[in-house]
């Protein structure tokens, strides 16, 4: 082991003095074979020395290095036991001759990187890129990771590309790549810039950094070092403490949409008609199961509006469940309007009936649903409070489907019937209002508002024959403590629960938060039987 | 006059259905009950319900060979609905009313405990087929696969070594019953004892199971990331669709491999199904199988699987193959060439002939059970999740491994 260790030793003192003689020119082939088959202390150290030789080359062994080692970064680099191939468009080329094959050999595979050696290679990469990107966009994509770790790269490098680069934000960005070497220069202006650079990017892991600088210096700063480190210090702990609680409240908006969305359904018709439907929640899931039948469909038919299948699918998602909600009403609830336990039953059987055709039609496993490009991850507002794109989309459908909702209910004339009917239903059958055909008007209505929740979901949760049980009970608690039949009252209480649930959550962990807010609840009932927003007059 | 047609027609029906029943002691002779005891419903159905089929595959293939001890195989299967209770519930229907002579199931720990009573007080035989946290012995089951000692701590020795990247700090998170419980008490013990580490470099919370809004906590895990310079891990063991839905969001919010790594302890190729697996690549599982394990052994299994599935109309997918499928295939037959060397169904009987057998499992190595203790000899190894929803191998154990039941670290 430690004779190894001494021969690697004296290796690389021999690599070192050599490197520089014919540092221009770039072993290709060498460097190809050491990442397609070298052990990881070769390959970690193949790294240093090319980025050490990168910046001497001439423009097309740059552009190479680049391409073949993002390929080989992102694992599209294809070892055979001569060369490599990267793909190119639909083929794939020789990254040593150049040439392009449509089909790789058989005896290619992708190296398999380990962790640590993906660590090593990520800065590195990054580090290429700035030194041969003319982008601005893509180097400033290169800088940003760069802070969490430099890695091999020598901050020389970093320092000497900070010096000449253009490009403000870069510059910025490259900052806070340097801050660690200024911090430990020494030197009161280096250390000066390193605190303004914290100050200005306010995140946890800046905080984390001035913490120990200023733990660790114990006295041997100079005062005006020590006072604005201080006064960086307090400002970005704030800015840190704000976008946390910031934080904490999207969190409960977001988990309140969730519920608002399942819920909304149910308030319409548990709300409106009294009818305890315990299926609500498979209207849910066949809601996301359209969508994904959308989603497959466009694969096949129109692959360029895949993008927007979440949208082609709004109406789907409505009018699929919706004719669900038609039939169910039409075949068991409409016998039973005023055998509420009978309901509760039957519809409990309808929920296990559809789940277990489902099961048996499509199957137990969880569908696989595209994500577009564009609800990929999220972007940051300011410090640590991120928000992601699919959170931000089921927020709002939650905001459309409560809007939609109030519009048809207090605009329309089905909405003015289906009002008219809840409150007396004899007095409206009197002046002339089909009310069957309301009841059945509503139940659909109601279950399509669940298909769109199955929607907005699919993207957050998994989809399967079961994801609706788990939202049922939830369901029926946002719908009992907004007021039966108050839209607005569920909007309120979905909010209400989600913010608390997020408050809780962090601090006392998922088991304690359900409890919590059961607890809640129940003192909620008790106080307020008929929930926020309780229906006016006799019922 | 309408409903005692009907009558008639129910009693007409009933007496035909149970007809077979009649008959079946007569020959019952020629086949041997098994039992199945995995949910094809609740949050487990996804993963648990294909190992029903598994059983039945490898009794085909024992009764194409002419059966155990000349009689046929006939599997009776259940479906517990992934709740606890209904475990110890529908087996011991299975042991009392359909008297098989083994049951093959359970997922969870907090089923297999549920069993546990109903299995020692007959005096009958279950062959559980996963990891789980040991501290147990029971003379009623086999136990397929193997205890943290011989499964999770070689992982996490792994992640913490140079070449697994030096993990120092721990992000526990798992589902709130027994196993996870357990596993982390270990852990904890083993980091404090074998490494020195201190509590504070760690975090433990539990969902309920079946939980699905990680939103807060994946963000607690960020925040716990960037407390401190030390390389953090995330331990998961959520079970069940919690573990899509977790990683769903791992994405979402943009936390890659390389910053936290997730080894997830229940982790398998199937729970990756639903998912792009592009920006999970790098989190890491341990198993005594993986699907990619290399050898003619496992493409046998893969093929044979795979026409099973396509033969029988199987709802899962033919090209996904996962740890306690297999185990529970080692079980079946682990279970035949016990009750073919004792001669005999009788539980003490096939028991005491447990020293000594061996099957060529299809991870590539000679499990076998010893006279020490009904823990199955396993191999282990190492995946790394990879872009097409599985995983490659990034260590395996150079030989089966010495189960050791009781951790020292509690």
């Amino acid at each position: 082991m430690r004779a190894g260790k001494i021969v690697l030793c004296l290796l690389l003192l021999v690599l070192a003095t050599f490197v520089p003689v014919q540092a221009a020119d770039i072993d290709r082939q060498g460097l190809v074979g050491i990442w397609c088959a070298g052990d990881d202390a070769e390959r970690r150290d193949s790294f240093a020395a090319m980025l050490s030789q990168v910046e001497s080359a001439d423009e097309p062994t740059r552009q190479w290095v680049q391409s073949v080692l993002s390929a080989y970064r992102e694992g599209d680099l294809f070892c055979t036991a001569e060369t490599a191939f990267r793909p190119a468009g639909e083929a794939y080329e020789n990254v040593l001759t150049g040439e392009r094959v449509d089909a790789l050999p058989a005896d290619a595979n992708a190296p398999f990187l380990n962790i640590p050696l993906r660590r090593a290679l990520e800065p590195v990469s990054r580090a290429v890129t700035l030194v041969v990107s003319p982008e601005a966009a893509e180097r400033l994509g290169a800088a940003d990771g760069l802070s969490r770790s430099l890695g091999v790269v020598p901050p020389a490098l970093i320092e000497e590309l900070y010096a000449t680069e253009p490009d403000a934000r870069v510059r910025s960005a490259l900052e806070q790549v340097l801050v660690g070497v200024w911090l430990a220069s020494g030197d009161p202006a280096d250390q000066q810039r390193a605190i303004a650079a914290l100050a200005a990017d306010p995140t946890r892991q800046n905080l984390t950094t001035l913490e120990r600088f200023v733990d660790g210096a114990e006295g041997s700063l100079s005062p005006s070092v020590e006072a604005a480190a201080d006064e960086a210090l307090s400002k970005v702990k704030l800015t840190v403490q704000a976008s946390d609680i910031l934080t904490v409240l999207y969190h409960g908006l977001s988990y309140g949409s969730v519920l608002f969305l399942a819920a909304l359904g149910l308030a319409v018709i548990f709300g409106l008609m009294g009818v305890i439907n315990l299926a609500q929640a498979e209207f849910v899931m066949i809601g996301a199961y359209v969508t994904w039948f959308v989603q497959e469909a466009l694969k096949v038919v129109a692959p360029d509006l895949l993008d927007a299948y979440i949208f082609i699918a709004i109406p789907f998602a409505f009018l699929g469940p919706a004719l669900v909600g038609v039939l169910m009403e039409w075949g068991v609830v409409r016998h039973l309007y005023h055998r509420p336990l009978l309901t509760l039953l039957a519809t409990w059987a309808v929920s296990l009936l559809l789940i277990n055709i489902v099961r048996v039609s499509i199957g137990t496993q969880n569908l696989s649903f595209y994500t577009p490009e564009y609800l990929k991850s999220g972007f940051t507002v300011f410090s640590e409070f991120a928000i992601t794109w699919t959170r931000l989309l089921s927020i709002f459908f939650a905001a459309l489907a409560l809007v939609g909702t109030l519009f048809v209910l207090y605009r329309t004339r089905f909405g003015l019937r289906v009002r008219a009917t809840t409150q007396n239903r004899r007095m409206s059958g009197c002046v002339g209002v089909s009310t069957r055909r309301t009841d059945s008007m509503a139940f659909a209505f109601g279950s399509g508002l669940a298909g769109i929740a199955g929607l907005a979901l699919s993207n957050i949760y998994n989809v399967n024959p079961t994801m609706g049980t788990s939202l049922i009970i939830d369901s029926f608690i946002v719908v009992v403590v907004g007021g039966v039949g108050s839209v607005l009252g569920t909007a309120v209480a979905a909010l209400g629960i989600g913010e608390l649930n997020a408050f809780i959550e962090p601090q006392y962990g998922a088991v304690a938060s359900k409890v919590i807010v059961l607890l809640a609840v129940i003192l909620f009932i008790q106080q307020k039987p008929n929930g926020l927003f309780p229906p006016k007059g006799r019922r | 006059m309408r409903r005692r047609s009907f009558l008639k027609a129910v009693g007409v029906s009933g007496a035909a259905m149970s007809a077979p029943g009649i008959i079946l002691p007569a020959w019952s002779q020629d086949t041997v009950k098994v039992g199945c005891l995995f949910s094809s419903s609740g949050a487990m159905a996804n993963i648990e319900g294909r190992l029903n089929y598994v059983v039945q595959m490898a009794a085909q293939e024992i009764n194409r060979n002419g059966g155990v001890l000349g009689r046929q195989i006939e599997v009776v299967t259940t479906d517990p609905g992934s709740d606890w209770p209904l475990y110890g519930q529908q087996g011991r229907q299975l042991i009392q009313e359909e008297r098989v002579a083994a049951t093959f199931g359970c997922w969870t720990s907090a089923s297999r405990k549920a069993v546990l009573p109903v299995v020692e007080e007959n005096d009958s035989l279950l062959y559980y087929p996963l990891h789980f946290e040991g501290e147990e012995n029971s003379a009623n089951v086999v136990y397929m696969n193997s205890p943290p000692a011989s499964s999770v701590l070689p992982a996490l020795e792994y992640l913490m070594s140079d070449n697994g990247g030096k993990a120092r700090r721990f992000y526990m998170l798992g589902s709130d019953y027994v196993w996870p419980r357990t596993i982390n008490d270990q852990l904890k013990g083993y980091w404090q004892q074998e490494y020195g580490i201190e509590p504070d470099a760690w975090r433990e919370q539990y969902v309920p199971v079946g939980h699905a809004d990680f939103q807060s906590l994946v963000n607690d895990i960020k925040r716990f990331a960037d407390e401190s310079g030390e390389q953090p891990i995330v331990v998961l063991t959520v079970v069940g669709n919690s573990i899509p839905n977790f990683f769903q969001e791992y994405i979402n919010q943009g936390i890659s491999a390389l910053d936290v790594p997730v080894l997830g302890l229940d982790v398998v190729e199937a729970d990756l199904e639903g998912l792009d697996t592009e920006p999970l690549v790098g989190h890491l599982n341990c198993w005594a199988y993986l699907q990619n394990a290399p050898g003619e052994r496992n493409q046998q299994f893969l093929d044979a699987w795979a026409s099973y599935v396509n033969e029988n109309d199987v709802p899962f997918r033919p090209d996904v193959s996962i740890d306690p499928m297999v185990s529970t295939y080692d079980g079946v037959h682990m279970w035949a060439m016990a009750a073919e060397k004792a001669g005999s169904f009788d539980v003490p009987e096939v028991r005491s002939a447990f020293p000594g057998i061996s099957f060529a499992c299809p991870s590539g190595y000679d499990i076998k059970l010893t006279a020490d203790n009904n823990y199955v000899h396993r191999g282990v190894f190492i995946g790394s999740v990879n872009r097409n929803q599985g995983f490659d191998i990034v260590w395996q154990s150079p030989e089966t491994t010495v189960p050791v039941p009781y951790s020292p670290y509690i």
